[in-house]
């Protein structure tokens, strides 16, 4: 257990806080001290300090910025005939919010966010509660094999998103299943959503398990001591004492899980050619992908991109706002 | 999983320019010692053997093939290559997507650099899958005439006659259900467009015509509906499989002989000859049922033409590449031997005769005799310019159908419905 390198939570929380609604968390804790240092260094202090965060900006413009905007372009503009002939020739030209239009109204996208949310509702608790008992298990004194059980509960999220896809659709179809399940329709509706939820989960439980168990190893153990002095049992140390310790690292788990269900994707498009059940706008960046490619309106794709980054955007705002209001009234 | 995606994209990328970079040079006049350089994507198997043949016989013109994927990849990629102004010089590409490729302005207009024999390689209904508005888009390659495999044994096996109508198709599904619990005659698997068309033009379908510049769309037409309600029939009672084919699931069935029949085209042995190669031997073909006793021409699934693209800088020496492979004797005689496609040139299809059976269906010496066969009645087709669209809304609305319990004729109007919608956005005057 000495191995973990005991770190705050809020350090945990910088560490993979690479979102930026993560980022303006830490913000103002760390700008002001540098406010500090200015006044005593003057203008070129200040140069300098924008020549430490121009590769930052430089590549979030070029890599972040710029391709935002171009999508937005993108969706402004649409594939439309020109020249005659029965055929024609198609090309892009200025059609407004046509696209806007066609995304908010097309029921299948609708249907997908259904179906998106359903395996959200599944994925999410299922994989923060295994993931926080696997992390209180892993803490009890005196418990054995930490390190090998840790490093088994992480390693099925080192495998590659479309392997564990595959290994868990030839697991779920009876021929090529080793334990030939017939009667359950894993690949049916509605056992379907289970079937993709179980993959996200399986997939998911090893690295959030990590940043609570290592959350857990950073709270100081006089804390316990106290505790069981006191008379409190372990069950009442896990649920008095470490759950609300763990909250903020709950609440990035939390996120993460969130974000990572609204951008479900490689599960279910790897699962397609396995069934009828999954139709190529079954999730919200399927439609994306076949619009974009398959049916070749770039255009639709962006603008759906569009909405979609913005209702995540929004999602993602709310949830942090809450966990912080959670975290704050706790502390 | 996302930096690797990246690298791959980069990589490719690479290539690409690369790929570019070659193609670029040569430009004045072609010689032996200044080749041409053409890339070719195609996903026919050993192609490459064939180019060979050709590079040792044309110093002056070298072509290099890249297998890009099958038709959906190729086709995506060709559309997005253009875009950026490096698709390859020449591409295999599917009939019905043929038409988007010409309006992605992906597909060149190659009728100056077309001559007469090589026009005359082919049958008129052949030529036509390639011609647009007079305009010569493709060099058709391979013909995927519609036929029925089936498995010879189970059926003897069974004592079930090889039907020759759908109806009859219908009954032997019954009785094979009833003589063997485990087996079924068919599948009807939803996202076989191709197939399903193919049958519906065999029951009077025209699923897009044009007139002058308006277009009509058919697929729901009543040709089309009863074939929708054939499928839901023999779903419902359980007479055929209702599963996706070519699935880990599907293959391993048909490997245990619990699939009698795949109708399809005339290159299905080679297909499951790839997924269930102990079964060779124990299968035969048959002519497609047909809807009324006696009637003989059948709808085309599958086959491609090569393309030369709007990207190339030498489209008159690629299309002579591509009329050698595809339309003279030596080009497609190895199409049929090498490849093991079935040419689309009549003299490849007559050099065919002669030829000895694909393994999966060989005992079967007639074979490539009942091919021609069939191959000179089949049916004219018109695809649209929006076949990709129609392609992916049928495998939505019949899957939603399959899974939901609705009809397969309303899942048959939705995808009319999405057709239309999406011609008449781009632009099409559609009259129906």
């Amino acid at each position: 257990m000495s191995d973990a390198a005991p770190s705050p939570p809020s350090a945990v929380l910088g560490e993979h806080g690479t979102g930026g609604p993560l980022r303006a968390r830490t913000a103002p804790s760390s700008r002001r001290p540098s406010g500090g240092h200015g006044r005593r260094g003057g203008g070129g202090r200040s140069l300098a300090g924008y020549g430490f965060v121009a590769p930052a900006v430089v590549f979030f413009v070029a890599f972040f910025v710029l391709p935002v905007l171009y999508a937005i372009y993108l969706s402004l503009r649409g594939a439309r005939l020109t020249g005659g002939g029965a055929l024609g020739i198609r090309r892009e030209t200025w059609v407004g919010l046509a696209n806007y239009r066609d995304a908010l109204t097309d029921p299948q996208l609708l249907a997908s966010l259904g179906r998106m949310l359903a395996i959200g509702v599944i994925a999410v608790p299922v994989t923060l509660g295994a993931a926080l008992l696997f992390a209180l298990l892993l803490d009890v004194p005196r418990v054995r094999a930490v390190r090998f059980s840790r490093t088994a509960i992480f390693l099925p999220y080192a495998v590659p998103g479309v392997v564990a896809s595959l290994l868990w659709g030839f697991l779920y179809l009876p021929r090529t299943s080793p334990f030939g399940f017939t009667g359950i329709g894993f690949l049916d509706e509605p056992a379907l959503f289970g079937s993709v939820a179980n993959i996200a989960v399986w997939s998911g439980v090893g690295f959030n398990m990590i940043v609570l168990f290592t959350a857990l190893q950073s709270v100081p153990r006089e804390v316990y001591e106290a505790a069981r002095i006191d008379g409190c049992g372990e069950w009442q140390i896990a649920l008095r004492i470490k759950i609300p310790l763990v909250v903020p690292a709950l609440a990035l788990t939390g996120l993460f899980s969130l974000i990572g269900a609204l951008q479900i994707y490689g599960e279910p498009q790897t699962l397609r050619p396995l069934t009828s059940s999954i139709s190529s706008t079954w999730v919200p960046l399927m439609k994306v992908y076949r619009d974009a490619f398959t049916t070749d309106d770039i255009g639709g794709a962006a603008a759906t991109s569009v909405v979609l980054a913005l209702g995540s955007l929004l999602l993602s705002l709310l949830v942090l706002k809450a966990a912080q209001r959670r975290t704050r009234s706790s502390s | 999983m996302r930096p690797r995606t990246r690298r791959a994209t980069v990589a490719a990328t690479a290539a690409l320019v690369l790929g570019a970079g070659f193609t670029a040079c040569g430009s004045s006049g072609p010689s032996a010692d200044d080749p041409v350089e053409l890339s070719y994507w195609s996903w026919a198997p050993n192609v490459e053997q064939v180019v060979e043949t050709w590079n040792a016989e044309h110093p002056e013109i070298q072509v290099t093939v890249t297998d890009a994927g099958g038709n959906t990849d190729t086709a995506t990629k060709l559309v997005t290559q253009t875009r950026a102004g490096n698709a390859p010089d020449m591409a295999q590409v599917e009939y019905p997507t043929l038409p988007s490729l010409v309006v992605g302005e992906v597909a060149a207009d190659i009728t100056e650099h077309v001559d007469d024999a090589t026009r005359d390689a082919f049958t008129d209904s052949t030529w036509a899958l390639t011609t647009f508005n007079d305009a010569v888009y493709g060099i058709p390659q391979d013909v995927g005439p519609m036929m029925m495999l089936y498995r010879a044994d189970r059926f003897e096996e069974l004592g079930v006659e090889v039907p020759t109508t759908w109806e009859e198709y219908a009954a032997a599904a019954a009785q094979v259900r009833a003589a063997d619990p485990t087996s079924y005659i068919g599948t009807f698997s939803v996202d076989q467009t191709g197939f399903f068309a193919g049958m519906a033009q065999q029951a009077g379908a025209q699923w897009w015509s044009v007139d002058g510049d308006a277009w009509s769309v058919g697929i729901d037409d009543e040709a089309s509906l009863a074939v929708a309600d054939y499928w839901q029939g023999l779903v419902d009672e359980d007479a055929v499989l209702q599963a996706p084919i070519l699935t880990p699931e599907w293959n391993a069935q048909v490997a245990d002989g619990e699939i009698l029949t795949w109708p399809s085209a005339v290159w299905s042995p080679g297909v499951i000859e790839d997924v269930a190669p102990e079964t060779a031997g124990e299968w035969a073909m048959a002519p497609l049922p047909q809807w009324t006793e006696g009637d003989s021409a059948v709808g085309l699934q599958g086959g491609s033409s090569s393309i030369v693209t709007t990207s190339s800088d030498h489209p008159e020496e690629a299309a002579q590449f591509l009329a050698w492979l595809n339309g003279s004797d030596e080009g497609a005689t190895a199409l049929l031997t090498t490849v093991n496609n079935y040419p689309a040139a009549t003299a490849g299809q007559e050099a065919a005769t002669s030829n000895e059976p694909p393994a999966l269906v060989a005992g079967q010496e007639d074979f490539y005799d009942l091919a021609a066969e069939v191959a000179a009645d089949t049916i004219p087709v018109t695809w649209g310019p929006n076949y990709n669209v129609t392609n992916a809304a049928f495998a939505d609305a019949l899957g939603a159908a399959v899974q939901g319990g609705g009809s397969y004729r309303e899942a048959l109007e939705q995808v009319q419905a999405t057709t239309v919608a999406d011609m008449e956005e781009t632009g099409y005057t559609v009259t129906r």
